[in-house]
């Protein structure tokens, strides 16, 4: 039981190991017990770990809007906009703010007001570029450049995936672009909708290819029938 | 030791304290309780603290107090444990289901720990406390602290190994 002992020591950074414990690590015994010590902790560390409680949790701003493509919902924390959702539930919308966020849902005209104002404005036809902060930190540096590239296409147009590549610099990259446009957490806003497949044929849309093309004509695009 | 108020101590240690309590009861609700309790027994005990003593671990040993007696009281009314309530630990949304069931797996046995190693254990591996420390939070010595520490590390991983194999 001594060598347990030491061994914790050293996991819980109590004592350095010895020679002789060192030695003991090194056998199949030794090797196992490491392994299973270490799973312990890691798995106490991964549960109660992080020091998240005792702070309030983030909370996350949402409302819903009409829209011509049905019923749009936004969420946007403090630093900025986070969620724009269609073809969903608001009890769905708000679990997934909770869950994927780790935030608290807080529906709020108020703290929303802004962006909605301006999706009503495209919807109308009145606007062709949104104006908003965004709060991309969750996403990985890949994900965010390919989300930025697809921001630059302008109203009206179409770019293809490959372009999209091409643009942040990885020309083979178009079926990855193609599988981070599909999960822009800000459709619409970012328009990964004027993102299409080489040929000008539409490609996917993870809100369904109506709505890709509903979203092109609203913007003046020309785009293949397929 | 009136140079300190309980509005200042309340505001420099109630988050950590408030952590270790959700870590040492399993969810938030029962936490908050315990902690609104344990900062109220602390302002009823603030003129008897001696100016030499470790004002972090006198509150880190009412706060186990506070947690302990209401574990009591809660097993005298109800014969059944509270289940853990994940989404209110830090890992709170685990991936998969499975993941999740594991993660159960680690909260039982972590509850299932007596209380004092459970509480000797959240001190040495989150609140970085020393076993003197642990010792003044928990009462006994350090070489009791620090047995009480190895001893629930081994149960948990005893605990995991047998439901895994």
């Amino acid at each position: 039981m001594k060598k347990h002992d030491e061994l914790i020591a050293t996991l819980l950074g109590d004592a350095q190991a010895s020679q002789e414990l060192e030695r003991w690590l090194d056998t199949d015994e030794g090797r196992h017990e490491l392994a299973a010590y270490r799973q312990a902790l890691g798995e106490l560390t991964r549960l109660y770990g992080e020091d998240r409680i005792g702070r309030p949790r983030r909370p996350v701003y949402y409302c819903s809007l009409p829209t011509p493509i049905g019923r749009v919902l936004v969420g946007a924390t403090d630093a900025g906009l986070v969620r724009v959702s269609f073809r969903q539930s608001e009890p769905s919308f708000v679990a997934e703010l909770r869950e994927r966020l780790g935030a608290d849902p807080v529906r709020s005209a108020a703290k929303t007001a802004d962006i909605v104002r301006q999706l009503r404005a495209y919807f109308a036809g009145e606007r062709r570029a949104f104006d908003v902060r965004l709060d991309l930190s969750r996403l990985t540096p890949f994900h965010r450049r390919v989300l930025m590239a697809a921001a630059e296409v302008p109203a009206g147009q179409v770019v293809s995936y490959g372009e999209i590549a091409r643009r942040i610099g990885q020309p083979h990259g178009s079926r990855a672009v193609g599988q981070a446009l599909g999960r822009n957490p800000v459709p619409i806003v970012i328009p990964c909708h004027r993102v299409v497949a080489a040929g000008g044929r539409l490609g996917g849309y993870t809100g369904g290819l109506g709505i890709k093309r509903k979203l092109l004509r609203l913007e003046g695009a020309r785009v293949a029938a397929g | 030791m009136g140079a300190v108020s309980l509005a200042e101590l309340a505001e420099r240690y109630r988050p950590e304290i408030l952590a270790y309590l959700v870590r040492l009861m399993g969810n938030e609700p029962d936490a908050q309780d315990a902690c609104q309790d344990a900062f109220l027994r602390a302002q009823g005990a603030l003129d008897r603290l001696r100016p030499d003593s470790n004002l972090r671990a006198w509150l880190y040993r009412i706060a186990t107090n506070s947690a302990l007696g209401a574990a009591r009281r809660r097993a005298r009314r109800t014969a059944r444990t509270v289940d853990v309530d994940l989404d209110g630990l830090p890992a709170g949304a685990g991936s998969s289901p499975e993941d999740r069931e594991q993660l159960r797996r680690v909260a039982r046995a972590v509850q299932a720990l007596p209380p004092k190693q459970r509480a000797a254990l959240m001190l040495r591996r989150f609140h970085g406390l020393g076993y003197a420390d642990i010792a003044a939070s928990l009462g006994g010595n350090e070489a009791a602290a620090r047995a009480n520490v190895y001893q629930a590390v081994k149960r948990l991983r005893a605990a995991l190994e047998e439901r895994r194999g």
